[in-house]
């Protein structure tokens, strides 16, 4: 298993960062009435593992048992019916999913489940707890469609279910959503958190740990705790025990792009141009997602920039990451960027050294 | 034809007062006339149409006698456009001057000799032992539409004296037959049954239908309209089939397959039809390729016609029509027909007076050969695919400098000044080429880098930002809930002219013309191996690591994968090299079959 999920803590007294909040949703859940949520925050900052320790201090122990299932939906849509394939996890108590998986189709998903859960609605001895969680990742990845048709349902079946939503970035999640929520932001940890969770989890291994080390994993993370903790573990694989000033192995894709943009520094053709696609192309084939890469790709570029031109360049990083949003093929609109750059760059270049 | 007689008609219609009486009266029975054709939709058409050719005529000044033939002009030429219309279908109607003309001997044939002397010594071979089994005894004919295929096979069975007995195409069914049909209680059976069981029956029996109860010296057996096919599985019932024909048939048989293969090259249709002929050429069956038939003589065979007819059409005319046929002699014959339809009455009439027009129509002929499209007759010219990208990446330009466009042109900036364009407009050769934004956009953006000069990086960027552009056009608005396809359809067009003219504008100097293959874009294949891989990863997410929530595929891919590559976590095939390895390229999905054929076609310097 690995550290992230070893030491991910189950209840929310465990938890190491956002303490407050978690005190906060304890309040909240133990008044027994829960208002639908809404998580937001940058990856890595701990949505997730809140929400599944707010389920469990809803529903104690047994919401920790949870089956994986590929289930399968016919949505009768009007006029022809649509088969859904989603993966869920679920407990006896809530429902997990990435709506958004099912792409296209994704409102028919979200309207679909609902029903089904308010229709079996679980009924306990007690005649308790009259109500299934459905937990939705990725909201913001949502179609618009998706959104109406989930405010819609979030009112009429208010009463059999809870939503928790979960997202990365509030602004695409539509108002009519956000309003009828609990909006809960979750910051990014800071980076004496970060190291502060990396030598609880050393302790607990049993790892001696020199000081400053996890405050160079903590800088090297992002910010994000998800990241910090694995590249903490492949560290540990790599090389124990630890020195002070052991490299720490940066992921595989963004050396790649790091080696894209100095090849783009190099030479300023079309003939490099074709060659940097090629390399675009494997990071696509990868699953990198094309706004993933373009960030980096433009961190990698304005390490070396003369900084006159660094304004010039965001403005066009920032000009083709919204097309890319807008567009369909990612590599239009990435190799436009890189075009533009190398064109910027090279007359840079002409003009300072002739 | 055309212009020189519409500007007449404009003067006359126009002045009705200046001419002097009978020609008003005349003009306007001929309206009347004309009004009453049944075959007309739109009258206002048929008038300019019918004036057209009464005004071609040289108006004589003796009122009644006009009056007259004026009369007799309008029935004749409704007569005969009516009957064009509705015979044009059936066979054996001498009206028409295809089925008039058609060759009955082999020295009519327009088809080159060489060609006729080799299908002819092969029937000669087969109906000479036609005991004998161990021959293969089927021909495959192959040639465009229309450049004589059935003829010479007919020719040639009246001159080595054998009966033709072809295979009479079932008659498509229409869906109010169908529902018919089967509430009556027949079961439908498609085109492909029906040949099944034709080929069936006459490799048991042979051909011992009603109808042959003469016994008739040698038989042919013609096989003019394969059915068509439609996928895969049918495909193969059809080749299966066919191939049992060839083992088994006693008969001499001629199977005529028409070649698209020069127009539709992306068709998946016609890739079928070559794969048939491969398959069945390679079990045995010989193979004559008819060529498009040469402009001399089609113009050979319509000078004759006209002789024959004595119509007199000028030699330019002729010419045009040769030319814009295509090689294909059914269609040069029905336009010949078409147009001296028009001229039919002139030469029933006195036609000395016409003569002086003559030099006049000449010039206006040659005139017309640049337009080409407007001639009434001739066929859209397509172009491949390839063709109309070949175009647009090399670019080709008039090196002239412009002093042409600067009368009443824009005023442009230097930097935006491009010489023009060596082809017609892009929006048209697009038409051509039947040309889809998508497939054009991608085609560009995968080869226009090539065409690009090493040193234009600013060009290779004005381009992309083009492509860039007929992208963002050419994804399906988000917001709106309701599709409007006709508004999707303006966006195609206008996605697929941003995309070419981008190219032909960014493009400062291209590379000067060599040869190049055209690479299939490889997004498709990155598309159909990203696809692969998410499902991979998303299948992987609940099993490699046990993590009791579900991530999201860019964490997956961005942070987990990585990771798990670095720990070596039951993924030992990653571990070693890195998943960039340049081994594992797009993942080993095979499109080799697909590929190769595309890859073959070159641009060459048009």
């Amino acid at each position: 298993m690995l550290w992230v999920d070893k030491y991910r803590p189950k209840t929310l007294d465990k938890v190491l960062v956002h303490q407050d909040i978690a005190q906060n949703l304890k309040k909240l859940v133990t008044e027994q009435d829960c208002p639908h949520l809404l998580f937001y925050g940058p990856s890595g900052s701990g949505k997730k593992t809140l929400i599944m320790a707010l389920l469990r201090q809803m529903f104690g122990p047994s919401a920790d048992k949870v089956k994986v299932e590929n289930k399968n939906w016919k949505v009768d849509a009007g006029t022809r019916t649509i088969d859904v394939e989603l993966t869920t996890l679920s407990s006896t108590h809530h429902v997990e999913l990435n709506p958004s998986d099912a792409g296209f189709q994704d409102r028919y998903v979200v309207q679909e489940i609902i029903k089904e859960m308010a229709k079996n609605r679980p009924i306990d001895t007690k005649g308790k707890k009259g109500f299934k969680v459905l937990v939705l990742n990725e909201v913001d990845k949502l179609s618009r469609e998706a959104q109406h048709s989930l405010r819609r349902t979030m009112e009429k079946y208010s009463a059999s279910c809870r939503l928790i939503l979960c997202c990365n970035s509030s602004s695409k999640v539509t108002e009519a959503v956000r309003s009828r929520c609990l909006n809960m932001r979750i910051n990014a940890p800071r980076e004496e958190e970060i190291a502060n969770v990396l030598e609880f989890i050393s302790k607990k291994e049993g790892l001696q740990l020199p000081s400053g080390f996890a405050d160079r994993i903590a800088q090297q993370s992002n910010r994000s705790l998800r990241r910090a903790i694995l590249s903490f573990e492949t560290c540990r694989v790599q090389q124990y025990p630890f020195t002070v000033n052991q490299a720490i192995p940066p992921m595989d894709w963004e050396e790649y792009v790091s080696e894209i943009a100095s090849s783009i520094f190099k030479e300023q053709s079309p003939k490099r141009l074709f060659e940097v696609r090629g390399k675009l192309y494997e990071l696509l084939i990868n699953c990198i997602p094309p706004e993933i890469i373009l960030k980096r790709l433009l961190y990698e570029l304005l390490k070396k920039l003369d900084s006159e031109l660094k304004h010039e360049i965001s403005h066009w990083a920032a000009y083709y990451e919204h097309r890319l949003r807008l567009g369909q093929k990612a590599i239009f609109h990435l190799e436009a960027f890189v075009a533009k750059f190398m064109s910027i760059y090279k007359g840079f270049l002409i003009e300072t050294f002739g | 034809m055309g212009k020189g007689k519409r500007n007449s008609v404009v003067v006359i219609s126009s002045s009705d007062d200046d001419e002097d009486k009978d020609n008003g009266f005349l003009l306007k029975t001929g309206f009347r006339f004309s009004k009453s054709a049944p075959t007309r939709k739109n009258p206002k058409r048929a008038k300019r149409l019918s004036l057209a050719n009464s005004c071609s005529w040289p108006l004589q000044p003796s009122g009644s006698s006009g009056f007259d033939e004026v009369k007799q002009f309008c029935e004749e030429f409704d007569q005969g456009f009516t009957q064009f219309k509705v015979t044009s279908g059936s066979r054996g109607n001498k009206d028409l001057w295809v089925e008039k003309y058609k060759p009955s001997c082999l020295e009519e044939l327009a088809v080159h000799k060489k060609k006729v002397e080799e299908v002819k010594t092969w029937f000669e071979e087969r109906l000479r032992n036609c005991a004998d089994d161990a021959q293969n005894n089927v021909i495959l004919i192959s040639g465009q539409a229309g450049v004589g295929k059935s003829a010479t096979l007919y020719a040639i069975a009246c001159h080595l004296g054998a009966e033709v007995h072809e295979w009479n195409t079932p008659t498509p069914m229409i869906w109010q037959e169908h529902l018919h049909n089967s509430n009556s209680g027949m079961r439908y059976m498609s085109k492909l049954d029906e040949f099944e069981s034709f080929v069936e029956r006459v490799r048991k029996y042979g051909l011992v239908s009603s109808s042959f109860t003469k016994v008739s010296p040698s038989i042919i057996l013609l096989i003019d309209d394969l059915p068509v096919v439609n996928g895969k599985v049918s495909y193969g019932r059809l080749q299966r089939c066919l191939h049992l024909l060839l083992q088994s048939i006693r008969l001499p048989t001629a199977i005529l397959i028409n070649d698209y293969s020069t127009y539709e090259s992306v068709d998946q249709h016609s890739r079928y039809w070559e794969e048939l002929q491969q398959s069945l050429q390679s079990a045995g069956a010989y193979k004559v390729t008819f060529n498009p038939i040469t402009v001399n003589s089609i113009k050979r065979v319509l000078s004759k016609i006209c002789r024959v007819e004595r119509v007199e059409v000028c030699d330019g005319q002729i010419d045009d029509i040769a030319k814009a046929s295509g090689g294909d002699i059914r269609h040069a014959i029905t336009a010949l027909q078409y147009l001296s339809l028009k001229a039919l009455p002139i030469c029933s009439l006195s036609s000395p007076m016409r003569l002086p027009a003559y030099p006049q129509e000449n010039g206006n002929c040659s005139g017309h050969l640049d337009e080409g499209f407007s001639l009434p007759f001739g066929k859209d010219a397509t172009l491949s695919l390839f063709h109309a990208l070949g175009k647009f990446l090399h670019n080709k330009r008039d090196a002239r400098s412009l002093v042409t466009s600067d009368r009443d042109a824009i005023l442009l900036k230097e930097k935006f000044v491009r010489c023009p364009l060596k082809m017609d407009a892009p929006e048209l050769v697009l038409r051509q080429a039947h040309g889809q934004a998508r497939l054009i956009a991608d085609f560009l953006h995968e080869n226009v880098q090539d065409f690009v000069s090493e040193e234009a990086i600013q060009d290779a960027w004005v381009v992309n930002s083009y492509l860039s552009d007929t992208d963002l056009l050419l994804s399906p608005p988000t917001g709106c809930l309701v599709r409007k396809f006709e508004a999707e359809n303006v966006t195609q067009s206008v996605a697929a002219s941003v995309a070419v003219r981008g190219v032909l504008f960014g493009n400062t100097n291209p590379v000067s013309s060599r040869w190049h293959a055209i690479r299939r874009p490889a997004l498709w294949q990155v598309e159909q191996s990203l696809w692969c891989n998410k499902r991979q990863l998303l299948s992987q997410r609940t099993d490699v690591h046990s993590s009791i929530s579900l991530n999201n595929l860019s964490i997956l891919a961005t942070e987990f994968k990585p990771a798990l590559n670095w720990l070596g976590h039951r993924e030992p095939e990653e571990t070693d090299g890195g998943i960039y390895s340049s081994d594992k390229e797009y993942h080993g999905i095979s499109l080799d079959d697909k590929d190769d054929e595309i890859d073959n076609d070159e641009i060459e310097d048009w």
